[in-house]
């Protein structure tokens, strides 16, 4: 409280001191300590975070020897009770609520590019691709690999080719039905390794309008709208390098034009849940679709 | 009294190792500082001239009668005009403003900021039509709610200490005597009006400033306002120019001692000269202490690096090519991470820890700050009465048969008595019962003695208690032996004397009993009493009287002499008429019976106290208005001078030189001189030259101004002051000091108004307690302030990294608030029950300018060691918990774009497993998690290498602080709570992570733990060291 803790420094006093701190000829003091002393603080930083930045590499080098290369040690977010089964649709553009594909049938442009993304999304399920890289396999059941059989030190994957799609799979109709207002939209399931779906029954998709009555006529392709066992366990990048998700599309055929529809596809099937808050992706994917003339 | 040419001399002791003494001395007289202009205005405004006024003039001034006093209806009137007769309490700050602070302190602003930017934030993210991510205005909530929830804890504490000031209120009203329309009435004090008719007796507290009209035997004690200590007479007679020096003048608030009374009133309330000084006291403003400097210069350096961070990473953001928004709210993140939240919190609570731990000691802290400073200070400046002595005068020696006896003098009667089976102590004692007209108040006989409350002056108290205890039922003893005749003591005679009948009915002879001054009763004397018998008083005795009476001067010891006289029989018979105007009886040719000595002793625990204080490096200033030997004796017993020091009278009587040339002698450092206690003596230095007069001339005191000049001395010299005080006019004293102690018994309200602590038992010790507690308390801030420092960095380096690296965030901005505002909360309030790692009392004062709370070294090592190892540890922890969930740290660089695209819901981990965004948000939440977890187990260790900065942690002991090892229970139960919890992970964003996970920075921890106890050996090893210097905090 005294005078002695309340003087009010003028500024040149500031500036004085703060010049005699920046250097200091009587201790001869470079901001606060003499040439020598830098150089020993600074040596010992420099040894302090070698060391330290020693001792995070040899933690990290320690935690990735511990992991299998094939398999996650954990997969809690994946593959847990109450499964999170994340399900996307292709095309999928992005509006301000999610999934929207919105399109004018007198406007080339504008479903242009929807058909331009599923042609390449399904590039890789081309034949030639398939027959190349995987294997036929056994339908209706589950594909278990307990050793590494494929070329490589890998596993086989099964074949998942566009033909399946029916006259979704951009063979005989380029457009995906979008030029005619009748578009397909394909279906997919997260890859999540070691999960078997259904457990035992093959989970189907099945598709329903929100807050309405019906979405009208729809095929399915593969026939029934379900994933076949035989793409299941996925064994993960290293074991599959060729895995392709299998796929199921929905075509709407005669949808109500000029009106938002929101579409829900929900994924069927034993343990997998669908209504989980947090996710809206989880075991079902939303999208809204617009035809206009 | 406001001697233009006080001069002010003090003698300043600073010890060497050699036990050397060198002396610095100094004149202050000329220097005049604003403060003392202040009381120059305030001198010319107590210029009343009421004092001089005649009879007539003051009843024409005032329309009142000195017979009848005023009318009703005209005291009314006046009433309305001057207002109660109360002073005012200082106006307080508006509670609003007081709030109001409480939320504007340099940290609060940048949180304000943080908010702000949050709230900004969101509003574009709303405008934008993106309604799906409410983050920000959830965070923009909790950062005000975390301000303003701080903001009121710090407005409670402070509540809290103001209204332990408010009970020390004395809500009685005081009634008085007035005289209106002729006719008395009791009414209650604060209704009186200037030109009242009032009455005063012994006891009564003087309502109001008082013009003397009639008195009779009228004694007021005006310590509490000037600080002279005996008893002064009031009189109708006009004696003085100055109202402070008139006899004719009594103050208000002083006490009235003895005898009776009247006179108008002549100031009320405020205008009154107390009320004056008070308002004078309230306008010293409020300044700073030592440790809110260091709180702000702190937190601006805090304030000021958050800043720099922060708007170095929003340029490197922008130039990185992130949006606006999103550098802005990099800046907001990094403001909160790098603002230490919970520091002002933790550092209040730690004060007001320390403040109870006083308060039990019978320290009230009334501003919380002030217990740290009184752990910084290095000059005690205490009142000697009452404070460094027992207030209350008691019969130390006694001399009869040729010998000096000690009577007992400890407050609990605890010390040895001296032979009491002679008959010369028979009679001395029976002369110390009678001639003594003090008595105590009835109904106390439970009460021990010495607690007692006697009627009557110091003196006669102390021998009135003395016999009480020696011989038992004085009461009863004198009632058996009638008093005849009896003469009160008067400055004239110097000497009270009473005439008794005998007990013993068949001896009709009159027993006369007088006592005084030594001189002037051993004049009267013609015989003396020694064993008994009665020996002629011949010049032998003459001597050896001479030779005790000086002995007992020389203690600083207040002499009385005891005669007596058995009056013979035939010419005094019973009934004689005793005329005590007329002194028809002997007064001289009596028996000399002994000398009995008074003081007013040391308590009991200040010797040790004092001496705590040299150790401590404290030099411990005396300040009294007694006599100089006296206050000698004092400063000697209790140790604040050595035994056989010299005062400068006493080198100028020595050297038969003046004391001018002494003072210029010692000037030089010639001379060894060891006194304090010579800075109450103020004397006007004009046309005295020799020793001889300058010791005869009385001491004045220079009212009210004394104790700044030492503040003002002590400033010079840089030094931290405490100043004790309990009169009225020491409140400005109190207030300018670094740290003012009232005194919680004697004090005057206006004197616990400035103060910044009251000690309750009065107690000089309470105050070495409190420096000792407020040592402790700085050592154990700078603890607290480190561990809470540490966690800074781990808070701050995932938003460097996120930035920089573009690797998903490892640390969410409410994970921050959590480890700030609740986890480790606990842990570094524990640090305040820390015991003192050395004997701190042995340790010089620090130096306010050198001795930081916050230094460089502290910051240093806690930022860029400690907090390295943590960040270390979180990244660690973080790249576990993400490669064991299938992102290794080679796909995680750089990933950011990806990973926070809320449109993909198929993104690829190393094993080709796909995420929507929902799943890895809650990876997201695992990683801050298992920061958090990680900071957690690594500030565990740091608190346990804040224990000590010095000593091995081995050294101090784990569990001595019970209270730390609750904490760290409580943080690690919280944590789990925080973690286990269902709900949490949309909540508050906790997820329930592996149980391993908690492991990972376990050698971290001990990393830290083992890093630190390689610091400390190498301090302790090597003190003075490069290594000590460096990381020595």
């Amino acid at each position: 409280k005294m005078a002695t803790f309340n003087e009010k420094k003028t500024c040149s006093q500031r500036m004085e001191n703060f010049q005699r701190f920046i250097w200091n000829p009587d201790a001869g003091e470079l901001m606060g300590r003499t040439l020598i002393n830098w150089v020993w603080i600074s040596l010992y930083y420099v040894a302090f975070y070698c060391i330290m930045s020693c001792l995070f590499a040899l933690a990290l080098y320690v935690m990735l020897s511990t992991l299998n290369p094939y398999t996650p040690t954990y997969q809690d977010r994946l593959h847990a009770p109450g499964l999170w089964l994340g399900v996307m649709v292709r095309p999928d553009v992005f509006g301000e609520e999610g999934v929207q594909i919105f399109f004018n049938l007198s406007e080339k442009s504008s479903w242009e590019r929807h058909v331009k993304t599923l042609q390449d999304f399904l590039s890789v399920y081309n034949k030639s691709v398939q027959f190349e890289k995987n294997c036929n396999c056994t339908r209706g059941k589950y594909y278990f690999q307990d050793s590494f059989k494929g070329p490589d030190h890998t596993k086989y994957a099964c074949r998942f080719i566009r033909e399946m799609l029916g006259n979704c799979s951009g063979l005989q109709d380029p457009t995906f039905g979008y030029k005619v207002g009748q578009p397909c939209f394909i279906i997919r399931m997260n890859r999540i390794i070691n999960f078997l779906p259904g457990n035992g029954t093959a989970p189907y998709v099945n598709c329903t309008k929100v807050g309405g009555h019906s979405l009208g006529e729809t095929e399915t392709f593969p026939v029934n709208g379900t994933f076949d066992l035989s793409y299941f366990p996925y064994y993960g990048k290293k074991a599959q390098p060729n895995y392709t998700n299998p796929l199921i599309a929905v075509k709407f055929l005669n949808l109500e034009r000029n009106k938002e529809i929101t579409v829900e596809c929900k994924v069927i099937g034993k343990e997998i849940i669908t209504d989980n808050p947090h996710d809206p992706y989880e075991g079902k994917v939303l999208f809204r679709v617009k035809i206009c003339d | 009294v406001f001697q233009d040419n006080c001069e002010l001399y003090s003698v300043d002791l600073e010890k060497n190792g050699a036990g050397d003494v060198d002396v610095k001395i100094k004149k202050k007289s000329g220097k005049k500082s604003k403060k003392k202009e202040k009381l120059e205005n305030m001198k010319k405004e107590m210029d009343v001239d009421d004092h001089q006024l005649s009879m007539e003039d003051l009843e024409m001034k005032y329309q009142t009668s000195a017979t009848k006093g005023m009318s009703s209806v005209k005291a009314g009137e006046v009433l309305i005009r001057d207002g109660p007769n109360e002073l005012r309490p200082p106006k307080g700050t508006p509670e609003y403003v007081k709030f109001a602070r409480q939320l504007a302190g340099g940290l609060q602003c940048l949180m304000w900021v943080a908010a702000v930017i949050c709230l900004i934030a969101f509003g574009i993210q709303m405008s934008q039509g993106d309604l799906t991510s409410d983050d920000n205005l959830y965070l923009a909530v909790v950062l005000i709610a975390v301000v303003v929830v701080t903001g009121c804890f710090g407005y409670y504490q402070e509540f809290k200490s103001t209204n332990i000031i408010a009970s020390f209120k004395n809500l009685v009203p005081q009634q008085a005597t007035v005289m209106r329309d002729g006719e008395k009435f009791q009414i209650n004090a604060n209704q009186l009006v200037v030109g009242d008719l009032v009455e005063i007796k012994g006891g009564d507290r003087v309502p109001a400033d008082i013009r003397i009209i009639t008195s009779s035997g009228c004694k007021v004690d005006n310590s509490s306002l000037t600080g002279e200590s005996e008893p002064q007479t009031r009189s109708p007679e006009y004696t003085h120019e100055s109202p402070l020096e008139t006899r004719n003048i009594a103050f208000f608030s002083t006490m009235c001692l003895e005898g009776t009374a009247t006179g108008v009133i002549i100031n009320t309330g405020d205008r009154t000269i107390i009320g004056r000084i008070a308002t004078l006291a309230s306008g010293v403003g409020n300044e700073k202490t030592p440790i809110a400097i260091e709180i702000e210069h702190f937190v601006d350096i805090i304030a000021g690096l958050a800043i720099f961070f922060g708007a170095t990473f929003f340029v490197v953001a922008m130039v990185i090519g992130y949006e606006f928004l999103r550098a802005m709210i990099f800046f907001m993140a990094i403001v909160v991470a790098y603002v230490p939240e919970g520091l002002l919190a933790t550092v209040t609570v730690c004060l007001s820890l320390t403040a109870k731990r006083l308060a039990r000691k019978n320290c009230v802290v009334k501003n919380l700050e002030a217990v740290e400073t009184l752990g910084s200070t290095s000059v005690i400046c205490s009142d000697k009465t009452g404070t460094l002595t027992q207030n209350r005068m008691t019969v130390s020696h006694l001399w009869f048969d040729n010998q000096i006896h000690s009577a007992d003098t400890t407050e609990d009667q605890s010390g040895q008595s001296f032979d009491q089976t002679s008959d010369t102590w028979k009679a001395l004692s029976r002369v110390v019962s009678f001639c003594n007209r003090a008595f105590f108040r009835s109904g106390q006989d439970g009460v021990p003695i010495p607690k007692r409350i006697v009627v009557g002056d110091a003196s006669e108290t102390a021998l009135l208690k003395f016999s009480e205890i020696t011989i038992g039922n004085v009461m009863e003893y004198r009632e058996r032996f009638k008093k005849a005749c009896e003469i009160p003591f008067n400055s004239t005679n110097k000497f009270q004397l009473s005439i008794h009948e005998l007990e013993d009915p068949h001896d009709l002879r009159y027993l006369l009993v007088m006592k005084g001054a030594p001189e002037r009763i051993l004049e009267r004397c013609s015989t003396i009493m020694i064993k008994g018998q009665e020996l002629p008083l011949d010049e032998q005795w003459k001597e050896a009287f001479q030779t005790a009476y000086m002995d007992l001067g020389g203690l600083g010891e207040r002499v009385l002499g005891f005669c007596h006289l058995y009056l013979p029989e035939k010419e005094y018979p019973r009934g004689y008429n005793f005329d005590p105007d007329e002194m028809n009886f002997p007064t001289s040719g009596l028996c000399f019976a002994g000398l009995v000595s008074m003081i007013d002793p040391p308590r009991a625990t200040v010797p040790d106290a004092v001496m705590k204080c040299r150790t401590a490096g404290i030099r411990v200033i005396m300040v009294t208005g007694d006599h100089p030997i006296t206050a000698k004796a004092i400063a000697a017993s209790v140790g604040i001078i050595s035994e056989g020091s010299e005062t400068v009278e006493d080198i100028a009587a020595r050297l038969r030189i003046p004391v001018e040339q002494v003072k210029k002698t010692i000037k030089k450092g010639s001379i060894v001189i060891l006194p304090r206690l010579r800075l109450k003596y103020v004397h006007s230095s004009a046309g005295e030259k020799s020793p001889e007069q300058i010791l005869k001339k009385p001491f004045k005191p220079c009212m009210g101004v004394t104790k700044e000049m030492i503040l003002e001395e002590c400033s010079v010299l840089g030094a931290i002051v405490a100043v004790t005080g309990d009169g009225v006019n020491d409140s400005p004293a109190l207030k300018k000091a670094d740290i003012g102690v009232a005194m919680g018994i004697a004090g005057s309200d206006a004197a616990k108004n400035a103060a910044d602590m009251i000690l309750l038992d009065d107690n000089f010790a309470s105050i070495v307690t409190g420096v000792e507690q407020g040592r402790l308390i700085f050592d154990n801030l700078k603890k607290s302030i480190a561990y809470t420092l540490t966690k800074n960095i781990p808070e701050l380096t995932p938003y460097l990294i996120y930035i920089t690296m573009s690797v998903p965030l490892p640390l969410g901005c409410i994970t921050i608030l959590f480890i700030e505002l609740a986890t480790d909360i606990f842990p570094s309030v524990s640090l305040a029950y820390e015991k003192a790692e050395s004997d701190i009392m042995h340790l010089k004062p620090r130096n306010p300018r050198r001795d930081r709370l916050v230094n460089e070294a502290l910051a240093v090592y806690s930022y860029f060691q400690v907090g390295a190892i943590q960040s270390f540890a979180g990244f660690t922890d973080y790249f576990t918990a993400m490669g064991q969930e299938g992102w290794r740290p080679l796909l995680v660089i750089g990933l950011r774009p990806l990973w926070e695209n809320t449109h993909i819901q198929d993104l690829q981990d190393s094993y080709g497993q796909e995420w929507t965004f929902s799943q890895r948000l809650y990876q997201q939440y695992t990683c801050y998690t298992c920061f958090f977890v990680s900071i957690e187990i690594c500030q565990i260790a740091d608190v346990l290498i804040r224990k000590t900065r010095r000593l091995s942690a081995f050294q101090q002991g784990f569990f001595r602080n019970k209270v730390l090892v609750s904490a760290i229970i409580f943080q690690l139960c919280l944590g789990c709570f925080l973690c286990y919890t269902p709900g949490m992970p949309n909540v508050f964003n906790f997820m329930p992570i592996r149980v391993q996970w908690w492991f990972v920075p376990v050698p971290f921890g001990i990393l830290i733990f083992v890093y630190d106890e390689i610091r400390k050996l190498g301090v302790r090893r090597h003190p003075g060291s490069w290594w000590d210097m460096e990381l020595y905090y």
